[in-house]
């Protein structure tokens, strides 16, 4: 039996041949093994200059300043370094947060987190479409209000914020702080840090054919936003992040950022190969009847597509296309937790629908045969179950 | 989540999946599909006058996960040949416990037994009309 396709690009993307190559240079003894933060001999300086070399990749890839990017463990470090460091920076200025109820958890849990220790938190609701108006932001900001947390695209459904508007907006407001969680969007879209006017913006490598564990959160330089740190011990990383540094991780994702945008033509090839397949995609499960798309086509990333099935029940739609597919489900009752997703359900999608979902994310080594094996696959689960369920 | 091999026999074939028609056949359903459970069963009981009758043949259709469907498919099979009976060849919870489901779907197991007793209800009417339906052609038949 054949493997499964693999269709879960936004979950996490294999390592490219070329990144685990250079991560493999930093492991071993004859490779750059050495601390980078010992300055006293030349192994310390060598992995200290790999670290820097990979700093300079991740920041021109990003539109960004190599003094601007912090080292993490992945996005969820930077997400909560952005919004605990802000927080705790600026408590006295005021202890109100905005972000939207389509948040990735590693934004909605640590607000939920701070709404424990006192602080508010306004929660948007997106449009339809998955969009948060950037009006609504701009109705939502108070004198109090330290921080916005929005992010660039959203996991479940692809679609893309407008981020200058809402920063446009934060900056009308007396330079309200705004983090944008990024981890979905390198890759997939463009990421200029400069222009889009965040003060803070976490990105992941593993999303884009780094390596899981590292991440990095960038802290704009000209616009002078403070954080208080989270961890303690060493003073790395300007002091907001202490800990050696995994110079392997570091280096791996250096060179998956660099890679991924070192070929301009290449990566407008890729877009339109990938936009190609996912209509191949969306045209063949339409086919089956009963189909919704959720989030609107025109606003999302091609990468990525979420669809409701009608009159088919999720756990058994995922248990059905399990041994042919490798996707994601809206529903959690695989988990047992019996709870859509609360994305779709912010979107307005009733329980049964925002459960009957899966999310499709096509990559780098998705295959028109892997697209037409993954479309027969859901027809004729889909088909089944409706039959078994008497539709 | 993970299934039980006997979990995933069952929801793959799902072999008596669909309906049946005719003489001494009742239908009984429960759950519903906003809830996210919703079982039909169709029990089809031998002619006869006697009052205890054999199940023939049994049918479900199901909308629910997949412990659901693999249960109610395997009611359906165990049935058969069996003296119809309001109660499930084995209660919902042995029946998690034989298909390995997690204890948060018992809900889902007494589901498929109210549908199982309503639709042995209705096979035991059916097939009580049919019988005096039958002895009312005879005594046609014989004045």
């Amino acid at each position: 039996m054949n493997a499964p396709v693999y269709l879960d690009y936004a979950a996490t993307t294999p390592v490219d041949a070329g990144v685990a190559a250079r991560m493999a240079q930093c492991l071993t003894i004859e490779g750059t093994f050495g601390n980078p933060g010992s300055s006293s001999h030349e192994y310390g300086d060598r992995a200290r200059a790999v670290v820097e070399a990979a700093r300079s990749q991740v920041a021109a890839a990003v539109g960004a300043e190599a003094n601007e990017v912090i080292w993490t463990s992945g996005a969820t470090e930077a997400n909560n370094l952005a919004i605990f460091g802000v927080a705790n920076y600026y408590r006295d200025h005021g202890r109100h947060i905005v972000t939207a109820r389509t948040e990735h958890k590693a934004v909605l849990d640590p607000c939920r987190e701070l709404e424990r220790r006192g602080w508010r938190v306004t929660y948007l609701v997106p449009e339809r479409s998955g969009i948060v108006d950037p009006a609504q932001v701009m109705r939502a900001l108070e004198r109090e209000t330290v921080l916005v947390s929005l992010m660039h695209v959203n996991n479940e459904i692809g679609v893309v914020q407008d981020i200058e508007a809402v920063a446009a907006v934060c900056a009308r407001h007396g330079g309200v702080r705004l983090h944008v969680d990024a981890a979905q969007s390198f890759g997939k879209c463009r990421v200029d840090f400069a222009s889009s006017g965040a003060d803070l913006m976490s990105l992941s490598a593993h999303k884009a054919y780094g390596p899981k564990g590292v991440g990095a959160l960038l802290v704009s330089a000209r616009r002078g936003v403070q954080l208080e740190a989270l961890q303690f011990g060493g003073g790395q990383e300007r002091n907001l992040r202490s800990g050696t540094l995994a110079t392997h991780q570091v280096a791996g994702m250096g060179a998956a950022f660099a890679l991924a945008t070192a070929d301009a033509a290449g990566i407008e090839a890729e877009r339109g190969r990938i936009d190609a397949l996912q209509s191949r995609l969306w045209r063949g499960i339409e086919a089956v009847g009963g189909v919704l798309r959720n989030g609107s086509a025109a606003l999302c990333v091609p990468q990525l597509l979420n669809l409701s099935f009608e009159d088919v029940e999720g756990e058994s739609l995922l248990a059905a296309v399990r041994p042919h597919l490798a996707v994601s489900t809206g529903s959690a009752c695989a988990s047992a937790t019996n709870e859509a997703s609360y994305v779709l359900r912010a979107l307005g999608r009733d329980e049964r629908l925002a459960e009957s979902s899966l999310r499709f994310s096509l990559g780098r080594y998705t295959t028109e045969a892997d697209i037409d094996r993954a479309v027969l696959a859901v027809a004729e689960a889909v088909t089944r179950l409706r039959r078994i369920g008497g539709k | 989540m993970n299934y039980s091999e006997l979990t995933r026999r069952y929801f793959e074939s799902a072999g008596a999946a669909g309906v049946l028609s005719g003489d001494c056949v009742g239908r009984g359903a429960a759950g519903t599909r906003r809830m996210g459970t919703w079982v039909q069963f169709d029990i089809q009981l031998e002619p006869g006058i006697e009052p205890q009758r054999r199940i023939v043949a049994a049918r479900f259709l199901a909308f629910g996960c997949p412990h659901t469907i693999a249960v109610a498919a395997w009611v359906c099979e165990r049935a058969v040949g069996t003296f119809c009976a309001a109660a499930l060849p084995e209660p919902a919870q042995a029946l998690c416990r034989r298909f390995e489901a997690p204890a948060e779907k018992l809900g889902r197991m007494l589901v498929i037994e109210d549908a199982w007793a309503a639709a042995a209800a209705a096979a035991a009417a059916a097939a009580a009309a049919a019988t005096v339906a039958a002895v009312a052609t005879a005594r046609v038949t014989i004045s």
